[in-house]
Formats: C-alpha cells, sequence, structure tokens
C-alpha cells in the first residue's frame, strides 16, 4: 500500500498545485453546490446522477421490466462525460438490480465524494450509525475518533458499526471535544458530506454542555453555573424545584464567590496527548483510487498533509491546557442528596446535562492519601489512554471504563486512585471480590496494610489516620434492613465523610435501585464504574449514564488480542446430535425439564470427553463448566476428573485449585457457576462448556474472560480455545447462538463443528454401547426435581450482591438435614468401598499423606497443645 | 397383497423422533423402516414438511426477531 502511495504523489507531485483540500472538505455540504465542485465532477456527472435516480424511482415501481436491459441502455447526457462520471453512471445503473432489496435503506442517491475511496466512514443520514471500513489504512485514528464521539455497536475485523449518542457526545465534550471540530472531522473522515441531520444532532446535544456543574461541597451537593439564567429555567421545572433544597425560605439564588474551578496544565502521570498520532499519516497520505481523473486532489493533499495531521491531532489528542476560567459569579442551589440521580436524569431530558468533574489537585479541604503505584507497575498503553480520557484536563471526571476481562480492569481502578490521592471507597459485588481487590492494592500500590481496610459481613474494619481506603460489597452499603451495631457503625463512618473517589467494580451487575441507595448515601467527587461487559439482558444499561457518567472509554477486544495484551482465542460450536433415546424423552419433557436431557446427552459426553483428552496431550489446562450440578457431577466422576461446585469446602478448594496450579496430572477441573466470576485460574487455555444460563451473553463473556488472562503458550495461531458444546435440534442451539452475539459484536468468530474427526476410534469412549446410555437415560430421568435445577447451587454469602454468584439467589438458601443415600445403604459401613469414587476424595487422599512431614505433623500437634494451653491459662 | 403407496423419507435420527412424535397427533408414518428411513403417506407430505420446519425453526435464533 505505502509503496503504491509514493508512486502516486511522485506522479501528481509535478502537478501544479490546485485548490488545497481541507478547503473543499470542510465546506462540502449537500444542497448547497460550492463553486468547487464544480471544478472536480463534470457537470454532466451532477445531471446524469439525477437522472439516474428519477429513473431508478421509476423503475422500482415497474418491476416486471426486464433489469437487464436498464443497464444496456446509454446514459442520457452529453458524449463528453468524464471518465468518473461514467465510472459512477455504471455504479448506479448496477444498484437498480439490487436497490429494491435494500428498501428504506436505500442511500444510493447520496453523493459520494470524488475521493471517497480515501476515506473510511459512511454515514447513515436516518438513525445515527456510522461504519468504519476496518481495513482502511487510516482506520485506526478514525477508530480513536468515532470511540471518542460514539458507541460501538459491533467491531468484527473489517466492518465496524458505530451510533452516535447523545451520551455519548456529553462524554465526548466531557473529554475537550469542541462542536465544530467533531463534525469537520467526521466530514473529513466521511465519504459522504456528513448530512445535514447528523449535523444538528451534534450540535442540539453539544451546545449545553457543561453549563451546569454538580458540585459536592462539604458533604452537600450543589448545583452551580456561571449563567444564572440557566439555573432559573432549570428550576422553573417542578422536578429540579422538588429536588431543591430552600433553606431560609428566600428562594434566592445564593452566590458564592467567583472562579471555583481554576485549571492548570497537567503534570506527570496522565498528562501525556498520546504522542504517536501526530506522526502517523493522515487522509492526505492514502492512495487515491487508481484512475481517478480528478488529479487536484491527491496533489492537493500532500501539500495539506501537515496541516491536517495538526487540525486531527488537536481534535482527537486530549487537549491539557484547556483553560475554563470564568472570573464572572457563580451562582448556585442546593439540593437533596436522595434526589441527586432523579435531577441529574431530568437534567439530560431537558438538555442541560450536569458536569461532574473534580479538581483533585487543588481540593485542600479532603486530607490526601499517601499512594502511589509501585515503581514495578507497568501501566499498559490502553490502560493509560482510558485513564487519560477520565483525568483528561487535570480533573477528574466521573464515568465508565469498558475492558475485556483480564485486560487489567483492577490496575486502571488502582491507578485513577493513585492519582486522585484521596479517601477511596471501593464497592465489588462479593466477598470473595473484595479480598482481591484489597490483595491487589496491597500488589501494586505501595499503599499501608493500616490504611486500606475491608467491610463485610465478617469483617468491620476501619482505616488508621483521616485517610484511607475501604473495600466493600454493594449490598453491605445498599442494606437498608436491620442491621449489627457494629454494621451500623461504619455505615455512619461511610456516610459522614466526603470521598474523594468512588471505583464501582462490576457495574453492569448492579440493580438500578441498589445503585441508587449506593449513590445517594455516599457522598463522592468523582466516580468512576468498571465492567467488561456492558450489557444487560433486561436494557438496564441506559441508567448507569446519569447515575455514574458517560462511558468514557471502550477497548477494542481483537486490537488487545492482536497487540499480544490479552489471549487470542479460537471459538468453536460443538455440535452433538442427539441420541434417538435421548430425543425421544426431550420430546415429551415439560420444557424445564428439557435442560438436564441436552446437557447429559451422551455424545454430548463423548465430545467432552475427547477434547478434554486431546488438549491434555497437547498440554493445555483445561476448565469445563457447567451450570447443573447435577450433570457437573455425573461427568466429572465418569470422567474422573476433579471438580468443585457451591457445596465443595473451602479447604477441598483450595487444594483442588493448588493441584490445578501445580500438578502436571491435574489439567483439567469441572467447575459449576462458582467459576464464573470469583475464582482467578490464570493457568487455563482452554475452556469448554456443557452447560450454561440459558442465553445469557453476559456469562458468556465472563467464561470467556477465564483464559484471556493465558498468555503462557505463545505458539503460532491461536493460544487458547473456548469450546460449547451444543446438543443438536434442542433449545439449546437458540440459546448458544444468542450467548455467542455479544463476543460476535466484539469481533470473535464462532467456528462449527459438526463432527469431532476421530473420535469413534478412541480408547476408553464412555456410553458406547446401547445398553449404558439407556442406564443413563435412566439416571436422568429418576433425578429429583432439586437436581434439575439449575444453579442452585452456589450458597450466598452475606454481602453477595444477587444475581452475581448465582441466577436464582433471589430465594432465601435452603439448608438440608437429611442423611445421604450412601449413609441409609450402608455405604459408610467399614467394609464398603466406593469404586467410581469422586477425583476430589482422591486428591484430598494424596494431600493428606504427602503433605506433610512427620516432623512437622509432630510440631503441629505441638504448637496446638501449647496454644490450647495459653487460652486456658488467659 | 394389497400395495400401499408411499414416499420414502430420509432423514437423521433426531428428526425421526421429531417425526415420531408429529405421528401421534395425526398418523402419517406407513411403515417405520430404520433409525433414519419411514416410508409416509404421499398425500400427507406437504404437511408433514411444514409441521418439521416449525418444529425445527423454535431452536433457530435469528437477529432480526430481536431487533425492532
Amino acid at each position: 500500500m505505502a509503496q503504491k502511495r509514493n508512486v502516486d504523489d511522485a506522479s501528481f507531485g509535478d502537478r501544479p498545485a490546485k485548490k488545497p483540500r481541507s478547503e473543499v472538505d470542510e465546506d462540502f455540504q449537500p444542497g448547497s453546490p460550492h463553486p468547487d465542485d464544480h471544478a472536480l465532477i463534470p457537470r454532466a456527472a451532477t445531471i446524469n446522477l439525477s437522472a439516474l435516480t428519477r429513473r431508478l424511482a421509476y423503475e422500482k415501481k415497474d418491476r416486471n421490466k426486464p433489469a437487464a436491459e436498464s443497464v444496456e441502455q446509454p446514459a442520457p447526457g452529453p458524449s463528453t462525460t468524464a471518465r468518473p462520471a461514467t465510472i459512477r453512471i455504471k455504479k448506479a445503473t448496477k444498484t437498480d438490480l439490487v436497490a429494491h432489496l435494500f428498501d428504506k435503506s436505500d442511500f444510493s442517491f447520496m453523493e459520494l465524494k470524488p475521493d471517497h475511496a480515501s476515506r473510511p466512514l459512511w454515514i447513515n443520514p436516518e438513525d445515527q450509525t456510522i461504519i468504519l471500513e476496518g481495513f482502511s489504512p487510516i482506520a485506526e485514528q478514525a477508530q480513536d475518533f468515532l470511540v471518542a464521539i460514539s458507541e460501538p455497536v459491533s467491531r468484527p475485523a473489517f466492518m465496524h458499526e458505530y451510533k452516535i449518542t447523545t451520551y455519548s457526545l456529553y462524554a465526548a465534550v466531557s473529554v475537550g471535544l469542541e462542536t465544530d471540530d467533531i463534525i469537520s472531522v467526521l466530514n473529513r473522515l466521511s465519504k459522504i458530506p456528513v448530512p445535514e441531520k447528523i449535523v444538528q444532532f451534534i450540535r442540539e446535544c453539544t451546545v449545553s454542555y457543561g453549563k451546569l456543574k454538580l458540585v459536592l461541597k462539604h458533604n452537600k451537593y450543589y448545583v452551580e453555573s456561571t449563567h444564572p439564567e440557566v439555573l432559573q429555567t432549570l428550576l422553573k421545572d417542578p422536578m429540579v424545584a422538588s429536588a431543591r433544597v430552600v433553606t431560609d425560605g428566600t428562594g434566592q439564588i445564593t452566590t458564592g464567590p467567583g472562579g471555583l474551578l481554576m485549571t492548570k496544565p497537567v503534570q506527570g502521570l496522565l498528562a501525556n496527548v498520546s504522542p504517536q498520532k501526530s506522526q502517523t499519516p493522515l487522509i492526505g497520505a492514502t492512495t487515491p483510487m487508481p484512475g481517478n481523473t480528478a488529479g487536484s486532489i491527491p496533489a492537493a493533499k500532500s501539500t495539506n498533509q501537515q496541516a491536517d495531521a495538526d487540525l486531527f491531532t488537536s481534535v482527537v489528542g486530549v487537549d491539557g491546557d484547556e483553560v475554563e476560567e470564568d472570573d464572572e459569579n457563580v451562582h448556585s442551589f442546593e439540593i437533596l442528596d436522595q434526589k441527586i440521580d432523579e435531577l441529574k436524569k431530568r437534567c439530560i431530558e431537558l438538555d442541560y446535562p450536569m458536569l461532574e468533574e473534580y479538581d483533585f489537585r487543588n481540593d485542600t479541604i479532603n486530607p490526601n492519601l499517601d499512594i502511589d503505584l509501585k515503581p514495578i507497575t507497568v501501566i499498559r498503553p490502553y490502560q493509560e489512554k482510558s485513564l487519560s480520557k477520565m483525568f483528561g484536563n487535570g480533573r477528574a471526571r466521573s464515568g465508565i471504563i469498558v475492558l475485556p476481562c483480564g485486560a487489567g480492569k483492577t490496575l486502571v481502578g488502582i491507578t485513577a486512585a493513585c492519582t486522585i490521592k484521596k479517601s477511596c471507597l471501593v464497592l465489588c459485588t462479593s466477598g470473595v471480590s473484595v479480598l482481591q481487590w484489597r490483595q491487589q492494592f496491597l500488589q501494586w500500590s505501595n499503599i499501608h496494610e493500616s490504611k486500606i481496610c475491608v467491610f463485610t459481613a465478617d469483617q468491620k474494619e476501619k482505616f488508621a489516620g483521616d485517610a484511607g481506603i475501604v473495600v466493600s460489597t454493594y449490598s453491605m452499603v445498599a442494606n437498608t434492613g436491620n442491621r449489627s451495631h457494629e454494621s451500623k457503625k461504619m455505615m455512619e463512618f461511610l456516610t459522614s465523610r466526603e470521598w474523594g473517589f468512588v471505583l464501582l467494580d462490576e457495574v453492569h451487575v448492579v440493580p438500578a435501585a441498589m445503585f441508587r441507595r449506593v449513590i445517594t448515601t455516599i457522598k463522592a467527587h468523582s466516580k468512576l464504574g468498571l465492567t467488561a461487559t456492558l450489557v444487560r439482558e433486561d436494557d438496564k444499561i441506559e441508567d448507569l449514564n446519569y447515575m455514574i457518567g458517560p462511558k468514557l472509554y471502550e477497548a477494542n477486544w481483537m486490537d488487545l488480542a492482536a497487540k499480544g495484551h490479552i489471549a487470542t482465542v479460537q471459538c468453536a460450536e460443538v455440535w452433538c446430535p442427539m441420541s434417538p433415546e435421548f430425543y425421544k424423552e426431550y420430546l415429551k419433557e415439560k420444557s424445564r425439564d428439557k435442560m438436564l436431557l441436552w446437557c447429559m446427552n451422551p455424545n454430548k459426553f463423548q465430545s467432552c470427553q475427547f477434547l478434554i483428552d486431546y488438549h491434555e496431550q497437547r498440554g493445555d489446562k483445561i476448565i469445563v463448566f457447567s451450570d447443573n450440578v447435577f450433570a457437573l457431577k455425573a461427568y466429572a466422576r465418569k470422567l474422573g476428573k476433579p471438580f468443585i461446585c457451591g457445596d465443595t469446602g473451602q479447604v477441598e478448594r483450595v487444594r483442588i485449585l493448588q493441584n490445578f496450579q501445580h500438578n502436571p496430572l491435574t489439567n483439567t477441573i469441572f467447575l459449576s457457576k462458582v467459576g464464573d466470576t470469583s475464582i482467578d485460574l490464570p493457568e487455563a487455555t482452554c475452556l469448554i462448556q456443557i452447560s450454561s444460563h440459558f442465553g445469557s451473553r453476559r456469562q458468556e463473556a465472563q467464561r470467556l474472560g477465564r483464559i484471556l488472562r493465558a498468555k503462557r503458550r505463545n505458539d503460532e495461531g491461536f493460544n487458547a480455545f473456548f469450546y460449547s458444546l451444543v446438543s443438536k435440534d434442542t433449545q439449546e442451539m437458540y440459546y448458544s447462538t444468542k450467548r455467542q452475539q455479544f463476543l460476535i459484536d466484539q469481533g470473535y468468530s464462532f467456528k462449527v463443528i459438526t463432527r469431532l474427526e476421530g473420535m469413534e476410534r478412541m480408547p476408553g469412549l464412555v456410553f458406547q454401547t446401547k445398553s449404558e446410555q439407556i442406564e443413563l437415560l435412566g439416571m436422568i430421568l429418576n433425578a429429583t426435581d432439586d437436581d434439575r435445577m439449575l444453579g442452585s447451587d452456589v450458597a450466598r454469602g452475606e454481602g453477595d450482591l444477587a444475581g452475581t454468584v448465582t441466577s436464582n439467589s433471589y430465594r432465601a438458601p435452603v439448608i438440608r438435614t437429611s442423611g445421604t443415600l450412601q449413609n441409609l445403604s450402608g455405604g459408610q459401613h467399614m467394609s464398603y468401598i466406593e469404586k467410581n469414587k469422586s477425583q476430589n476424595k482422591v486428591l484430598a487422599a494424596n494431600a493428606k499423606g504427602m503433605d506433610r512431614n512427620k516432623l512437622f505433623l509432630n510440631r503441629d500437634k505441638e504448637s496446638k497443645a501449647r496454644k490450647k494451653e495459653a487460652q486456658k491459662a488467659a | 397383497m394389497r400395495a400401499i403407496k408411499g414416499v420414502l423419507l430420509t432423514c437423521d435420527s433426531a428428526v425421526k423422533q421429531i417425526l415420531l412424535t408429529l405421528n401421534e397427533k395425526e398418523a402419517f408414518i406407513v411403515e417405520d423402516l430404520d433409525e433414519t428411513h419411514v416410508i409416509i403417506a404421499p398425500d400427507k407430505v406437504e404437511r408433514v414438511r411444514q409441521a418439521l420446519a416449525s418444529e425445527l425453526e423454535k431452536n433457530a435464533f435469528s437477529l432480526e426477531a430481536n431487533v425492532p
């Protein structure tokens, strides 16, 4: 490509340079033909095009006409038609054949810019969709820009789809982009002049942004503005008026001292302006369409290249020195804490979105926290990029950062906390991740252990000194019911102070009501939400926009994989035919009970065994996921592998995980839902799922995240594998496709495997005979209802968020105390030997014998005895 | 011996199970040959085809159905 470009540049270089190209671009508007248009496009072309459009419409009505005929017809117009015009006509006539297929989305009437081939964007004038040609040489720059102003919808390898929304535009403006710059860059990249509708939309959304500020002063929220008329209009709204705190009944807007927000250029950690951008070739440097006779354009391009580059950088790069010093008086009114989020929502509806920025460097009221990243901590470029969106102008703005699992979300959060250096509250979804966060803080930053504390059901600590970090769960903070004395004390502690920074982990799972409580009770200057999958099956994602803030950054999974930050994954869907006996029962069963049949399908058993065997020989570490615990146990037992599910004890869990990590003989483990989030398994390189939670896209993404961290094997090609085993002709097919949608939008492709080569010949294949299969079927049909239930497996700890660890955890957990069947049938008797033993027990038995030397065992005993004595004495 | 007209239908084993359940509602199978073959009444072919298609359609996920 580069080669070609040079040649072109050289050949056009000696021509007299015509109009600078940028002028043509920016003024190019539909409906108002610029004089330059006529210079570039022969008049004939325009005439022909409109004539053709007319004919196209005519032919649409009369489709009986043979279409081939129309292609042959000579285009009306003067015979001296220039070459690009002929190309155009041919294109237009060709679309006739297919135009009717597109119906309303047929935009072939729109005029392409003469040099459209070198521009990467298509803009849909009707909705705000933008299509990016991912293969374009300037796609990367265009992508940076698009991520800033719009929301990615789908990003496979070659064609990316983005959508401009109100929220995305707010985000764009909040990171310092100007309305006119957005429009001009969009115009620069677009193949067609930016439609008037879009321009208007962008203007409408961005014009009023930044006039209102929400600030936290002395533990009270105020709405501030330098424009009193804005506040007046706002207060006319009944909702806003009701949210206002009227202190002395005068109803006057208080006027405070001016210049509240002082800016200064940022130094240090996050102020760099992505320097690589200024060096990269931009539109001007791209290859012009071969045979394009409008030769003036490439010529102009090379001359204007530098100017282009400068403009582009200034727009896309984050401007550090943006000064926003208003010397006028700042007007403000106080608002009720409980109404904060309603107010924010209302303001967005009123087109006056509130700016939430925290000038932490100039905050002298709140004590500083002594925290810094350890020198060995390395931040990856994309992490830095995401943070530069947050701290773009030296202040912290609230928002959400979306990074794939395993890409180091935690480190982003920690770095943000280290930048703000104020008291920080971290909220996560479960007790397990609370401990993980604490541990990560200690690992990456130099924070003192006494400054970071945990608030969970078991531990309620307060940090020493006047600034520190508290890690807790959403439900601990949001709980409104009865709580213990200690919890109450702790909550008072949390609510009484001002927090510099609140970190919200896994924001996509938190129910809106709970979130509201958290946000209204905790007073924080800035909030950062972290998530991997900004999808919810109930489409409550919108709410996050005003509860936390706009999406600041969303990483491109494929990009990260290509750069080696996360593993490249080969995804496959393996179709396992249902055996006739199973399918017969499947057709008979009620819908609820069908599930067990499709996940226990003997062909699936075999495929699973085959894949495990294949990958173990390759040297992979394999996780098998099953939501259904009954199936999980049956599989693990039959295939002789250890498993972890909800009722696996902590000691056993740790032992199994340790074996998986270090023991070369334990290469496979079976996990129930517990493995979805709370267990960290960096070793795994292969993942097989045999049963899953219906069509949950989130679970699919989370599970994929389990192997994204894997970079141990850097062989050529793929280094991680993700298999979904699906029983053919069942409902599972439907769910499986639905589940994949999110990952497909991220650019993953699923290979469908209909037959595993060599499976029949595998020695020791399970369930080979009909009688074995029928026996299995009998066992399934006799399974109790509890066994069939999906995911009632993970016991909920107090403080764990509903829906994060288990799916139907809204019921109270049931504790059963009856004896086991083994017990009743004399299985506990001395003379009984279990044949098909669970691998868990084998590991346990081994551990007992080998782990400790007799010497240490004796020592343990002694120390225990000593402790006892000491206790007695005390 | 009386000859009965029939259409030979070749299918995979799962589809055959669907056919058998459909047959319970409305008989159309003339002869059940083996795992993958059945002979069905010629006048019912169209209806069987439709019933089967709608049955299999239930398990297919289409993006269009979810986009309003």
